[in-house]
């Protein structure tokens, strides 16, 4: 297979790569360009005596060229036991690669890598390095055969390195990354519907509104310039329409934050495939950017699963795969998998974690104060801020009226949320349930942790409670106020379990 | 009874408790007070300047900076005693604080390297750090400080000689 790949000399990208380095360029080069075009708005504007569509011309000019350039600076070749990749016009970088730091190699499509048949290739490795490793433009078979080839010599690698992984696996594993995985779940147009009407809709409207408030702010000036006679006026008599104001923003609001979590839910998980193997999941998605991932599984360091009440009238869950990565507890690294059934999740977990049932669980609750917290965080500290507000405002006596019954809601929320609040531990897995209104569902291999922490603080100690932190390659979980002997007793236990256990984390 | 699952008694685990901990040098101690007065002084001297060309009164920053300064003196007098590591045979351990208690232990099968420094005031005071990292993300390294240079050297070459060890 390297003959055809020919790696052994520099390879080039597919010619039509110029074109998508192109657009790429054109698209970073019109995000600095619509500042100064929006600015400039409505008045005559030249630099040198040169319009708008002169200066378009000259930067298109000189992105094209830029654009070759870049194309034929950017090789890769495989050089002993490593694959590097040259680029750069103005700075020359070398990036090398070792075949065994290798994690996985991801094939992904934008929208313009799929008008010109391309496929991207990226690259993520183990360490520090945090170094993008990114072939944007390369023919799709050329792309699969080079990806075959990186992840076989990885495993070829690691197999000379490491004794345990091949006794683990007798099967040769070049052939079964190549294996067949079944298919656990299709999402057709109808089920991407449901999956968008339940996703978390008042999440989705607060980020836009966080996108829109951005570039609101940005122009505010130039937008408001024209209303500002009428605002003048509103913010006098604000106060005292705010109460009709207030449905009509919350209609508006609910019914923009579910149109953009649909359209968001389609250009994200529009002819989504999941498949579960024997090494690993894999994961194809999107409308216009396809991505497929490949996640091996000893990558995934825990599961976690959720369902907001909407998902859970449905019977949907959504389950988030956490992965290793060096700085990346980011999205990215987060793999999401939606309207998944009680049943497939269950095939998931008992397929991946054997051992899940396996030996008695031992509980562990959390303390009343929690409960207390949370009720004086989030309920009579804003209320009373409020009330306070309203007090100065010298509002009319019912506008008081909501505070009480919010106040009562809280605490029946807190309550609930305490309750609902635990842990459990068998010989090989942590599980932690969190949360009401979305429950939570964590599940953690033992072996998985990197280390423990154990806090005190002074309210704690008077009740004698404290905080468990278990931090793990994808992030950290803390579950609070549990009795201190216990958790000190499950403290040293868990170190026990991980410093005589031989599987590792990765 | 807690752990009842096991076949194992959690009673004959090994424990990590209070007395296990070793303290840290006592030099350490000024080397805080030390870092402390410099920055103090430093925002005293700051201050000061608005007094000598503007027209602030001397107390008005000096009563804050003083009693600000003061409490910081008796927090690290009071939680000096709660400093400490713990080197066992498969892990390493550190803990402080005096308001929030805090306990990290790392075992050594999960150490991704270990590395040993020393500041500008620390060579002052023969002092150095060994700081462990771990594949868990920057909030989750654990910090030793206040350790005699050699001592920080000694640890640092047995933490990684034992972390690799395990491999």
């Amino acid at each position: 297979m390297t003959d055809s790949l020919n790696l052994h000399k520099p390879q080039r990208q597919a010619p039509l790569g110029v074109a998508v380095m192109f657009v790429q360029n054109l698209r970073r080069a019109i995000n600095i360009f619509v500042a100064v075009v929006v600015v400039n708005f409505g008045r005559d504007f030249s630099i040198l005596g040169l319009g708008y569509l002169e200066i378009a011309y000259i930067i298109s000019t000189f992105f094209l060229i830029f654009s070759y350039l870049q194309y034929r600076r950017f090789t890769f070749y495989v050089k002993g036991d490593n694959f590097i990749i040259e680029k750069g016009v103005l700075k020359q970088d070398k990036i090398s690669v070792p075949f065994g730091r290798i994690q996985t190699v991801n094939t992904r499509q934008n929208l313009v890598q799929q008008l010109f048949n391309l496929v991207g290739l990226k690259i993520d490795t183990a360490g520090s390095v945090q170094q993008e490793i990114n072939i944007p433009a390369l023919s799709k078979s050329y792309a699969q055969a080079l990806q075959e080839f990186l992840m076989e010599q990885r495993y070829e690698l690691q197999n000379e390195e490491d004794v345990k992984l091949q006794e683990d696996s007798e099967v040769d594993i070049t052939d079964s990354i190549r294996e067949e995985s079944s298919l656990l779940l299709s999402i057709d147009i109808p089920m991407l519907l449901k999956v968008g009407l339940t996703q978390n809709h008042l999440r989705s409207g607060l980020v836009l509104f966080a996108i829109v408030n951005g570039y609101f702010w940005q122009y505010e000036d130039l937008l408001l310039q024209p209303l500002e006679p009428y605002l003048a006026e509103t913010a006098e008599s604000f106060l005292t329409s705010w109460l009709i104001l207030l449905p009509i923003t919350v209609v508006a609001f609910l019914v923009v934050s579910v149109l953009s979590s649909l359209v968001t839910t389609i250009l994200r998980y529009f002819g989504f495939k999941f498949y579960l193997g024997e090494k690993g999941l894999s994961i194809e998605s999107g409308l216009f950017a396809r991505n497929a991932f490949h996640v091996p599984f000893r990558k995934i360091q825990y599961f976690k699963w959720e369902a907001n009440p909407l998902q859970a009238l449905l019977g949907y869950r959504t389950l988030r795969v956490k992965q290793a990565g060096a700085e990346a507890i980011n999205d990215k690294k987060l793999i999401a998998i939606p309207g998944l059934a009680p049943k497939q999740l269950l095939k998931i977990l008992n397929q991946r974690y054997k051992a899940r049932k396996v030996g008695r669980y031992s509980y562990f609750k959390p303390h009343i104060l929690l409960r207390n917290q949370r009720f004086f965080v989030f309920g009579l500290l804003p209320i009373s801020v409020l009330g306070a507000l309203f007090y100065f405002q010298n509002l009319v006596w019912w506008t008081y009226l909501p505070l009480p019954l919010i106040l009562i809601l809280c605490f029946f929320w807190s309550t609930s949320y305490w309750q609902h609040y635990h842990m459990r531990v068998n010989a090989n897995f942590i599980e932690l349930k969190k949360g009401y209104f979305i429950p939570k569902r964590i599940l953690l291999p033992v072996e998985k942790i990197q280390n423990i922490a154990l806090n005190q603080s002074f309210l704690q100690k008077q009740r004698g409670i404290g905080t468990l932190v278990l931090y793990t390659a994808a992030g950290s979980e803390r579950v609070s106020h549990l009795p201190y002997e216990e958790s000190l007793a499950l403290y040293n236990y868990l170190l026990y379990k991980v410093e005589s256990s031989p599987r590792n984390w990765m | 009874m807690l752990l009842e699952n096991l076949k194992i008694d959690p009673n004959q685990l090994p424990q990590l408790e209070a007395r296990s901990f070793e303290g840290l040098e006592e030099d350490y101690l000024y080397y805080r007070i030390t870092g402390r007065s410099l920055f103090f002084l430093f925002a005293a001297g700051f201050a000061s300047l608005f007094s000598l060309f503007g027209k602030v009164y001397f107390w008005y920053w000096l009563g804050p900076i003083l009693s600000l300064f003061l409490i910081s003196i008796v927090y690290e007098l009071l939680s000096f005693k709660w400093r400490g590591f713990c080197l066992r045979e498969l892990d390493v351990s550190y803990r402080s604080g005096l308001i929030v208690h805090r306990m990290v232990t790392i075992p050594l099968t999960r150490v991704q390297h270990c590395e040993y420094s020393q500041g500008l005031i620390g060579r002052l005071f023969d002092l150095a750090q060994v700081k462990v990292y771990t594949a868990g993300g920057s909030n989750s390294d654990l910090v030793i400080k206040g350790l005699r240079k050699n001592t920080a050297i000694k640890l640092r070459d047995q933490i990684t000689k034992m972390a690799g060890s395990h491999d």
